[in-house]
């Protein structure tokens, strides 16, 4: 793939331009600039609000006074705010920007119609303004993951519409015949969303199902969205990242083919394990439960995959900051999908399934999996995008280690106060506050966590606003994160 | 991979696999359930519920209550959610065919609140004391359908607390606070109502016979709550789960259990000056959270009908698809509670206890 021999990365743009690849590229990044960036401004905008909405969530559990008495500042209302911010604000937005910019390069085709893009993410983020406001002033559906009023999900499939429709013009026009393994997960990612949240929104809104049905309809969405969006673009970006950055090609493409193929057809079954001992029928949940334990095929391809990739160049992740990102999500992919195996399990799932561990669940897979991927991708496309390195390989670190000892500790303190909780809830001899007494200390120290994770997204912040308003270094050398030898960079 | 048709034919695929296996099928399945009844065709349930009980339900999912308190009991044998006394029997599909939304909840940082309506006392037996101290009984509810009459709430109705009993009302034409204070805090079983009844506030008959026990209770059932779950009862409150502790639960929590997480709700109540005469459904509240001399806090219209919601939460009725435990025939049975301390004791005392696990 990458045959210009640089152990790293291509500069953006290179010095030389005798490489026609290099030219071409060059120019697609340039068309795809305008929209992208707006998608990740946005997209960053949104995190730090989240951020800040997510600190108010935790802080308030263990401290339930703090501005209490401001009807939109009750815990109830903040916490689907914060979700909703961080599933349809950050992450929806990242995520495709970051899989516009792959499927431009990867069709080998300038992006046509920027400004369809740009109107596109200007009505979605309306759209999640519209509908976090309406939380916040108690308009809230009651649905995990589907809060936002009817008439958002009208303004944010428009705006949905307008984004999907570049997918199908870059199809057209893209140049070879090979479709790259990220391409099947993005195409994937992009045709699985409106069918889920068309689906979604029809079954529990215009036309409701019946009783409990809404409750599975509503976690299957939200399981879908998880997997079938964010987890396939996470993983598409994983498997362009990792072999570009060390330069060489993915170890098997076969393994890759049933590792998607298993993906689609298994985890897309796995959003009843949300409701086991439900008043549900019992093969909807043993199927659940089935399917989630035969994801661990998609994880053992996938695993492998990407690990016999990177053999031989680990220590890359000393230098690179998006192969230290992307490896370490790709490795939170398989402690995600393991835990979750874990909890769905009947004999754990009827002493955690009603406790905080299938919070931690939810930040294993949107953040130390999906988040990091996309952080990956950020630091890869966006010296692309301006033209300029990022500034300080000490912020890179900064937000690295912040993020991964923030978001580690925060599933570690919700697993163990989660199973702690469940035990207690399980013992009828205790008396049911005891339960929560003995997940409080797990709690605050979630919010410990979520100061470190607040840290890091400001710095990521701010950094990307240097890199926005041209302040990056102008070099044609990559910001590595610790200094490279002389023998490698020693050619440019 | 080459070629578009075969991965746009597996995208498809495998999704509507997952979209039918799913949702339709279920749907073909449990989605058109309808009410269970008897031969007669006379005891029908679930019943439609009324219209504070909808509204309360947007109230419960604008405040995202379903954040931390679910809405279903597991099985015996999967789980201790009836020895928790949280129901008498494990839910079932039928019992929520009228609830939109369904608010089936995936944490318990809260109680279940899936029999809280049947948790409560049962008004007509309260008036005795000794009734009002059965708040675990979920099969003495079962023949008392919760719809609007509980549903108002008037709890703490015409008994102003014990320690105001200076109700000012300079101008109003008979003011009854000295002669009737005495009357509710002694706990007479049936305090004679006219004598609450003042100028233009008088409560209907059916708000009487709720106040009464609302006023009578605070000294009463103290003492005789010992198998209460949760929280240990305290003096000065009304009687647990009934509308009237639901207001003061949701207005103040840690004044019921000190230890208590739940938000408060305080913008859901207003507190205002007491024009003339106190008001019916103003909330007994002590201590810090009472409001100062000649200030009172009422519900709004939202907060009544989430509490009119949560009493109407009620799966204690029996249904053919998911057994009693124990086979306790509800009606008849007295569920006298466990004496001893906090922790409850298997099930309803006279039943076989459960094969567990």
């Amino acid at each position: 793939m990458n045959a210009t021999g640089i152990p790293l990365k291509e500069p953006a743009v290179s010095a030389a331009a005798g490489d026609m690849e290099q030219l071409e590229r060059a120019y697609i990044d340039a068309s795809t600039r305008v929209p992208v960036l707006m998608f990740y401004t946005s997209a960053i905008a949104w995190l730090i609000l989240g951020t800040l909405l997510a600190g108010f969530v935790s802080w308030k559990l263990h401290s339930p006074d703090l501005l209490g008495d401001i009807s939109f500042l009750t815990w109830g209302r903040v916490r689907p705010a914060h979700m909703n911010v961080m599933v349809y604000g950050w992450a929806s937005m990242a995520g495709m920007g970051t899989a516009i910019w792959l499927m431009a390069r990867l069709c080998r085709t300038t992006l046509r119609f920027p400004l369809l893009l740009v109107a596109g993410a200007a009505f979605w983020n309306v759209g999640v303004l519209i509908g976090v406001g309406a939380i916040l002033l108690g308009d809230s559906t009651g649905f995990q993951w589907l809060e936002f009023p009817r008439y958002v999900s009208v303004i944010l499939f428009i705006a949905y519409t307008l984004m999907a429709s570049w997918a199908v013009l870059m199809f057209r026009h893209r140049r070879g015949d090979q479709i790259y393994i990220t391409q099947w997960y993005l195409l994937g990612a992009f045709l699985w969303f409106p069918w889920l949240y068309a689906a979604g929104q029809l079954m529990l809104f215009v036309v409701p199902v019946q009783g409990v049905l809404q409750s599975a309809v509503g976690w299957w969405y939200a399981n879908n969205l998880l997997f079938l969006w964010f987890g396939a673009i996470a993983l598409g970006t994983a498997y362009y990242m990792i072999p570009k950055v060390i330069g060489r090609p993915v170890y098997s493409y076969h393994l890759a083919t049933i590792g998607f193929w298993s993906y689609a057809l298994f985890s897309s079954w796995t959003g009843m394990t949300r409701l086991v001992d439900g008043p549900f029928p019992a093969w909807m949940i043993t199927a659940s439960i089935a399917a989630t334990i035969l994801t661990m095929i998609p994880v053992a391809t996938v695993g492998l995959n990407h690990h016999m990739t990177m053999q031989g160049y680990f220590p890359l992740m000393r230098y690179s900051p998006t192969l230290r990102f992307t490896v370490f999500g790709a490795m939170s992919y398989t402690v995600f999908s393991v835990i979750g195996v874990l909890i769905s399990l009947r004999s754990i799932a009827s002493y955690v399934n009603f406790t905080e561990a299938s919070i931690a669940y939810s930040h294993l897979g949107l953040y130390a999996f999906f988040t990091m991927v996309i952080f990956g991708s950020m630091y890869y496309i966006v010296p692309r995008l301006v033209g300029r390195e990022w500034r300080y390989a000490s912020l890179i670190k900064l937000h690295f280690w912040a993020s991964a000892y923030g978001v580690g500790l925060m599933t570690l303190m919700l697993l163990a106060g989660g199973f702690l909780q469940g035990g207690n809830l399980e013992n009828p001899a205790l008396p049911f506050n005891e339960s929560i007494e003995t997940a409080l200390p797990y709690l605050r120290g979630r919010s410990l966590a979520g100061i470190l994770l607040t840290v890091s997204h400001f710095i990521f912040a701010y950094h990307f606003g240097l890199m926005l308003l041209g302040l990056g270094r102008t070099s044609t050398v990559p910001t590595f994160l610790n200094p490279v030898e002389a023998e490698t960079s020693g050619g440019h | 991979m080459k070629g578009l048709a075969p991965l746009f034919l597996g995208i498809f695929g495998t999704f509507a696999f997952s979209w039918i296996g799913l949702t339709v099928i279920p749907t073909w399945q449990i989605g058109n359930l309808n009410p269970e009844s008897d031969e007669e065709g006379t005891d029908i349930y679930p019943r439609p519920q009324s219209g504070m009980f909808e509204r309360g339900a947007r109230v419960y999912a604008a405040n995202g209550c379903v954040y931390c308190h679910s809405q279903q009991v597991r099985a015996d044998y999967a789980a201790d959610d009836i020895e928790r006394k949280w129901g008498n029997r494990r839910s079932a599909p039928r019992d929520y065919i009228f609830d939109r939304p369904v608010f089936l909840g995936k944490m318990r940082m809260g109680q279940d609140l899936a029999n809280i309506g049947a948790r409560a006392p049962a008004p007509e037996e309260s008036p005795s004391p000794a009734g009002a101290a059965s708040p675990a009984g979920q099969g003495a509810a079962v023949s008392s359908p919760p719809p609007p009459a509980v549903a108002a709430p008037s709890p703490a109705a015409g008994s102003p607390p014990p320690k105001a009993p200076t109700s000012p009302a300079p101008a109003a034409a008979a003011s009854p606070s000295p002669a009737t204070s005495p009357a509710a805090t002694s706990s007479a079983p049936s305090p004679a109502p006219p004598g609450q009844r003042t100028g233009v506030a008088s409560p209907s008959p059916v708000q009487m016979a709720n106040a009464t026990p609302g006023g009578s209770s605070p000294v009463a059932p103290t003492a005789q709550t010992p198998g209460a779950p949760w929280p240990i009862q305290t003096a000065g409150l009304p009687p647990m789960y009934s509308a009237a502790w639901h207001h003061v639960h949701l207005y103040a929590p840690r004044s019921i259990n000190l230890d208590s997480n739940m938000p408060a709700y305080r913008f859901l109540y207003e507190k205002r000056r007491i024009a003339g005469e106190r008001s019916a459904d103003a909330l007994q509240l002590s201590g810090s959270d009472a409001p100062p001399e000649g200030w009172e806090v009422v519900p709004s219209y939202d907060a009544k009908c989430l509490v009119a919601y949560l009493m109407g939460l009620n799966q204690s009725h029996p249904l053919k698809e998911a057994k009693l435990v124990g086979g306790a025939s509800a009606p008849a049975a007295s569920p006298a509670p466990p004496a001893q301390g906090a922790s409850p004791s298997p099930a309803a005392a006279g039943s076989p206890v459960p094969a567990k696990k």
